[in-house]
């Protein structure tokens, strides 16, 4: 029976989305005869252990004082010494920060081929192909593998979370021993600016805006219209630099890429930029004064007229709405 | 200190991208740009070499156009290139390309090695901790803060929600990111140098290493096809007064295709 090795990363004690995202995928690979695998660095919290169970054959947590915080070394070595134990055929993570920072290191010290970003995977062909979007989305490419274990980080929001189902994996703890030796890298803290409940790039509603909103308290009506929905405010390159917004809201080529569910664009252009960073969001509506703004060929809605108006219009209406 | 940048010769991000062969290959616009990542590497590789010392290495990988990210070096104020040109190297994977690149990397000394977080071209972002794990090295992703003193480096990054510090003692791997610098414009006297340096190259061979272990050969996955993006259906466009407009969007967020 082949094994499916999915890196469950943790915010707060709890899984990130994307790993239920990535364990509801291994699930579905049971029907075709695999054994879902699931490991955590450090402690598993008992909300982990609830959420990660019944997707899994069995949960494994690796301790290790070099897992206390997030290296990449400490975290590629422990996987990897990990993986040489559990002889998987595939490896799998989120594209998050840390999924793309650490796994090309687990891809060299086990020598195993790397898809990086993923958008969607083709399980059912021979051989099965992962989807990456490469330029900046211009064009996408179908990847596989030469050879086996591979590795897969895939993009947050790629996947559907399915529901748990009822059965219980097993837990087991297991002391990876890291030589201490090996580790160079020393954490000396970690400050916090803002704490959002949600990244960009796992929101499921994003609210964007641009240069239209004309001056950074005016970013009061999208983050209204945010708060309304549930969603988190994004903006573009331009108001980032003009410091209306800070850096972690950037979307687009140097900063986050999102695939939301849904995105709506307000008085932003639609620079390609910003288009490389948010195209693979699910729906997108754009708001613009312009009938030719570039957003407009990216949008599946669109409302060419005042933002001012628009937005405060929609966050009146959503909340008449969503109040019945 | 000596201080190492790997950069990539990328398409222009405005270049017209095609699919051509029914998937076989792509059709890429010739404009070409500094991939944007590396511009931050070169750029704070400058400024370390102008306060400590030093010199400034960049490697790059890749035949004709490829020079062009060293001559921007350069013209930068680099002190050095180094090309990887082989045909051995064409159509790599990360793993491929790490390989061939920490085997040049290796054949001098170095304090520090500075790469951008991905190129905007293959969009991988496999490279630099590829790079430092073949070289057995530590290495900060996404730097947006360097300091360098006493054989040490402290980096930030940013991380969800805050910024993370992190120490490493040299020699180490560090991949940049937007916040870390604003890149210099060359001056005319150093766009006058790089015209004119002659670029040394190696080959596989110089690297001691086998065609079957480089490339598209030693790549450990495989392109199979290219893809158009997925289409999206022609926009909807909501008529209407701004109220009404926003009403009916919202209806159809809730309703139509129940986002929310």
């Amino acid at each position: 029976m082949e094994t499916i090795l999915v890196f469950v990363e943790t915010k707060e004690g709890a899984p990130r989305k994307v790993s239920l995202e990535l364990l509801s995928e291994g699930r579905k690979l049971k029907a075709d005869g695999y054994r879902v695998e699931a490991v955590v660095m450090g402690e598993a919290s008992a909300v982990l252990k609830e959420k990660v169970l019944p997707y899994a054959d069995r949960l494994m947590s690796l301790k290790d004082a070099a897992l206390g915080q997030y290296t990449a070394e400490a975290y590629a070595r422990a996987l990897a010494e990990h993986a040489r134990e559990v002889s998987p055929k595939l490896i799998l993570a989120g594209a998050t920060q840390i999924g793309r920072d650490f796994l090309p290191r687990v891809s060299v010290l086990l020598g195993a081929g790397i898809a990086s970003d993923v958008t969607d995977i083709h399980w059912k062909e021979e051989p099965f192909k992962c989807i990456r979007p490469i330029h900046g989305g211009r064009a996408l490419t179908e990847i596989s593998f030469k050879s086996f274990p591979g590795i897969i980080t895939t993009r947050p929001n790629a996947f559907a979370v399915e529901p748990p189902g009822d059965t219980q994996g097993e837990f087991v703890e297991k002391e990876i021993g890291v030589p201490t030796d090996t580790i160079k890298t020393r954490v000396l803290g970690v400050e916090e600016v803002a704490r959002k409940k949600v990244d960009l790039t796992e929101a499921d509603v994003i609210v964007s805006g641009g240069r239209g909103l004309k001056a950074p308290e005016n970013f009061k009506l999208l983050e209204d219209l945010a708060d309304t929905i549930g969603g988190v405010v994004g903006a573009t390159r331009s108001v980032v630099d003009a410091r209306w917004r800070g850096p972690e809201d950037q979307v687009g080529k140097s900063g986050k890429t999102v695939s939301a569910k849904l995105y709506i664009a307000a008085g932003l252009s639609g620079a390609i930029h910003h288009i490389m960073g948010m195209d693979t969001s699910k729906v997108i509506v754009a708001i613009n004064s312009d009938p030719n703004a570039n957003i407009f060929n990216y949008a599946d809605y669109g409302i060419v007229g005042d933002l001012f108006e628009v937005l405060p219009a929609m966050t009146e209406e959503f909340k008449k709405r969503l109040a019945k | 200190m000596n201080i190492v940048v790997l950069a990539k010769q990328v398409p222009d991000p405005e270049a017209f991208v095609e699919i051509r062969g029914e998937g076989a290959r792509l059709e890429i616009e010739q404009k070409f740009a500094t991939n944007l990542f590396d511009e931050f590497a070169l750029e704070e590789a400058l400024r370390i070499r102008e306060k400590q010392g030093g010199k400034v290495k960049v490697i790059t990988m890749g035949g004709g156009k490829a020079t062009e990210v060293l001559r921007t070096g350069i013209a930068m104020g680099a002190d050095e290139a180094l090309m990887l040109d082989d045909p051995a190297f064409a159509d790599g994977d990360g793993y491929a390309t790490a390989l061939a690149l920490s085997k040049a990397i290796q054949k001098a000394p170095f304090d520090i090695l500075l790469c951008g977080k991905q190129a905007t071209d293959d969009d991988r972002g496999e490279v630099g901790p590829m790079v430092a794990q073949f070289l057995g090295l530590p290495h900060v992703g996404g730097v947006t803060k360097l300091d360098i003193a006493d054989g040490k480096a402290v980096a930030e990054c940013p991380i969800e929600g805050g910024k993370e510090i992190m120490e490493v003692p040299l020699p180490a791997v560090f991949t940049t990111q937007k916040g870390l610098n604003e890149p210099r414009v060359p001056l005319i006297t150093g766009v006058m140098k790089a015209m004119k340096v002659q670029i040394p190259k190696m080959t596989a061979a110089d690297l001691g290493l086998s065609p079957n272990e480089l490339g598209q050969a030693g790549s450990k996955v495989r392109i199979e096809r290219y893809l158009p993006p997925k289409k999206r259906p022609s926009i909807h466009l909501i008529p209407g007064e701004p109220k009404e407009a926003a009403a009916e969007a919202v209806r159809i967020l809730l309703e139509d295709v129940r986002v929310i």
